[in-house]
């Protein structure tokens, strides 16, 4: 399988000083769910901010569908969808209009576009909002509006940041449906989330952040044993507070 | 006691925060061609209106003058409470002492408001004078307190309403009587109009009975105080960078068809993003209502044929340039949007997309002031200031995009 993305050696941060991440290495293939998870301030956030281009590396470097931001601006950007922490709307837009935005940015056929709108309107239970602005939803209906934008440019690559809160059961459920949908279409997907037990049962591999580094990644079972537990013996969460706490119960 | 001496310190260092914080950008603004260009407003109005008083035309329509413009400063009532979101928590606790609060607030905005009456009805009562002026000036002062007052009233009352339909319904209410009311007192004896002010205003307090209100509408009052300081910064916008406050939204549904209008496809992502923004945000919301001013002004001057044709030409070289000020404010409404970096669309593309959608605004705005110079000059047959005015706005429009272009490259290079 190819790499769509991969980080290697990255170090970088808000102040050359004083640096938030640590030379972190890691790929995400094509067909492939990896659940990135660390307690708050664990540089989950800045590692997602650096290869969107928002963060410039210090050391190391990022590729996108095998180029760097550099090197080819467009085809890095096109090759990926964002769904942020927070959701980040036009105020000015309604629904449909982001979806027409996004439809436009990332160069969507009209002829496919109509399609692809009408289906995420109705599975994210969002038909009778669709001419609501943004400024009128609930900060779950903006956060669909979010996950609906980057289902629709349908690209290889899905950086998702903490994708549930807000959602209701109906939304959680629809957006791992679509999530399995793409993967299984050969996407690549980065996801960050707290919620270990949904990473655990989605993901086929998981980058484990503590203080800036890697502290572990792979398999659950790498994971495991990295924590020092034995194989096909605790979950995911288990083996992830062993490693942040060290172990110390 | 002490609890309301403690809730008037707040609303102190509230009131004295905000000069705090605007002083800075007054400054900018002094600093600006703006006080100068008010001044030559100011001066060209006084001699407009010096000149008007002096030979006041025989058919000027004196009572509905008087309706019009005394009817838009008694009703304005604006309230500045400093209140914000966080006060939901923090001083909602606190809500039963809350009357001396508001009544502060309620004093401190109702002073200027009745200032700008009492300015507009000393303006308006030379005018009146030249009628039959059937009524003194001093009940005219009298009438228009009493009408002040009850607008400051109905204007609170109409904020406490629960349902924001009843709200405008009332609002629409209160400015049409007091509109019918202007006129009666403007026309009519002495005695007939007391006897209708005094019917109207019964009926008046009998409907405000009925609505459904909050004792303290606070998300309401939060929300004015929002839209209050949006729209200072929006006027300081005009002459320096400024804080990024969340935008006010309107529909307008009136002009989605602009916005449908846009063709579907990548290179038009901005132009879509861009004519969104200029059609529902505060700034094509201002635009309009100075286009409409600007065209009823420039009409006015035109049709009088005031200065040979003049007059109204430079009205119109006011109007485009207060509109193009006001439509350069469009470039900063993503000037900090994430999406600006993320989607995949070379920055370049995002500025020729965005000067597009400025021209096209431009050109909109100025062949429609034309009109309404060209028009009525041409029916008197004078041609030379329409000619001269669409030269001038042609070269504008022809300069602008790479002035523009500039100031968004500058923009860049401090980000």
């Amino acid at each position: 399988m190819d790499a769509i993305l991969q980080v290697s050696h990255l170090t970088g941060g808000y102040s050359p000083r004083r640096p938030v991440l640590h030379d972190i290495s890691f790929e995400v293939k094509a067909g492939e769910m990896v659940g990135l998870i660390g307690l708050n301030g664990a540089g989950k956030s800045t590692t997602i901010k650096h290869i969107l281009g928002l963060m410039k590396p210090q050391t190391g470097e990022v590729k996108v569908d095998g180029v760097t931001l550099e090197e080819q601006t467009e085809k890095y950007r096109a090759a990926f969808a964002y769904v942020p922490e927070t959701p980040v709307l036009f105020d000015e837009l309604t629904v449909e209009e982001h979806l027409r935005l996004t439809g436009m940015a990332y160069s969507v056929q009209n002829s496919q576009y109509e399609g692809r709108e009408d289906e995420l309107l109705q599975q994210f239970q969002m038909l009778p909002k669709r001419k609501a602005f943004a400024s009128h939803l609930s900060k779950g209906m903006r956060q669909k509006v979010m996950i609906m934008n980057a289902l629709l440019a349908e690209p290889p690559l899905y950086i998702i940041d903490e994708p549930f809160l807000g959602l209701d059961p109906l939304g959680i459920r629809s957006l791992l449906e679509r999530l399995v949908e793409v993967k299984r279409k050969g996407a690549a997907i980065l996801m960050s989330s707290h919620i270990l037990s949904t990473v655990e049962a989605y993901c086929d591999r998981f980058i484990v952040m503590h203080h800036g580094h890697i502290i572990a990644q792979g398999t659950l079972d790498d994971v495991r044993q990295a924590a020092g537990l034995s194989m096909r013996s605790g979950s995911l969460e288990d083996a992830f507070y062993k490693l942040v706490t060290g172990g110390n119960d | 006691m002490r609890a309301n001496q403690t809730l008037d310190a707040i609303w102190s260092r509230r009131s004295r925060a905000f000069r705090e914080e605007t002083l800075p950008y007054f400054r900018y603004m002094g600093q600006s061609g703006f006080p100068a260009f008010m001044s030559l407003i100011l001066i060209s109005s006084a001699i407009g209106y010096l000149s008007l008083i002096r030979q006041l035309p025989a058919d000027f329509p004196i009572a509905a003058t008087g309706v019009f413009s005394l009817m838009l400063v008694l009703c304005w009532s604006p309230l500045r409470t400093w209140l914000g979101a966080g006060d939901t928590v923090f001083l909602m606790p606190r809500e039963a002492e809350m009357d001396s609060y508001l009544r502060r607030s309620l004093r401190y905005t109702s002073v200027g408001s009745t200032l700008l009456a009492a300015i507009v009805l000393l303006l308006y009562i030379p005018i009146y004078s030249q009628g039959p002026a059937i009524n003194s000036g001093w009940i005219l002062a009298a009438v228009a307190a009493a009408l002040k007052a009850g607008n400051v009233w109905g204007a609170w009352r109409e904020r406490q309403m629960t349902w924001s339909g009843m709200r405008r319904l009332m609002r629409l209410l209160r400015w049409v009587t007091t509109a019918l009311v202007l006129a009666v007192w403007l026309t009519c004896a002495a005695m007939q109009a007391a006897a209708f002010t005094i019917l109207v205003g019964l009926l008046f307090l009998l409907i405000h009975r009925f609505p459904s209100r909050h004792r303290l509408p606070w998300e309401r009052l939060i929300e004015e105080e929002a839209r209050t300081r949006k729209r200072y910064y929006v006027f300081f916008g005009l002459f320096i960078d400024v804080p990024t406050l969340p935008s006010r939204i309107a529909k307008r549904p009136y002009l989605t068809w602009l916005l449908r209008a846009v063709p579907y496809s990548n290179r038009n992502t901005f132009v879509y993003l861009y004519t969104a923004s200029l059609l529902r945000t505060e700034i094509g919301g201002i635009l309009i209502r100075l286009l409409l001013l600007g065209c009823l002004i420039t009409y006015w001057l035109a049709d009088a044929v005031s200065l040979s044709g003049w007059g109204s030409f430079l009205v119109f070289g006011i109007f485009m340039g207060v509109l193009a000020v006001q439509l350069g404010g469009l470039r900063h409404v993503h000037r900090y949007s994430v999406w600006k970096h993320v989607y995949p669309l070379p920055d370049k593309q995002r500025v020729d997309q965005y000067l597009k959608v400025d021209r096209v605004a431009m050109l909109i705005c100025a062949a429609l002031l034309w009109l309404f110079m060209a028009l009525p000059l041409a029916l008197s047959a004078v041609y030379t200031p329409t000619i001269a005015a669409a030269a001038g706005a042609i070269f504008y429009v022809a300069v602008r995009p790479s002035r523009l272009r500039k100031k968004m490259l500058a923009d860049a290079d401090e980000e």
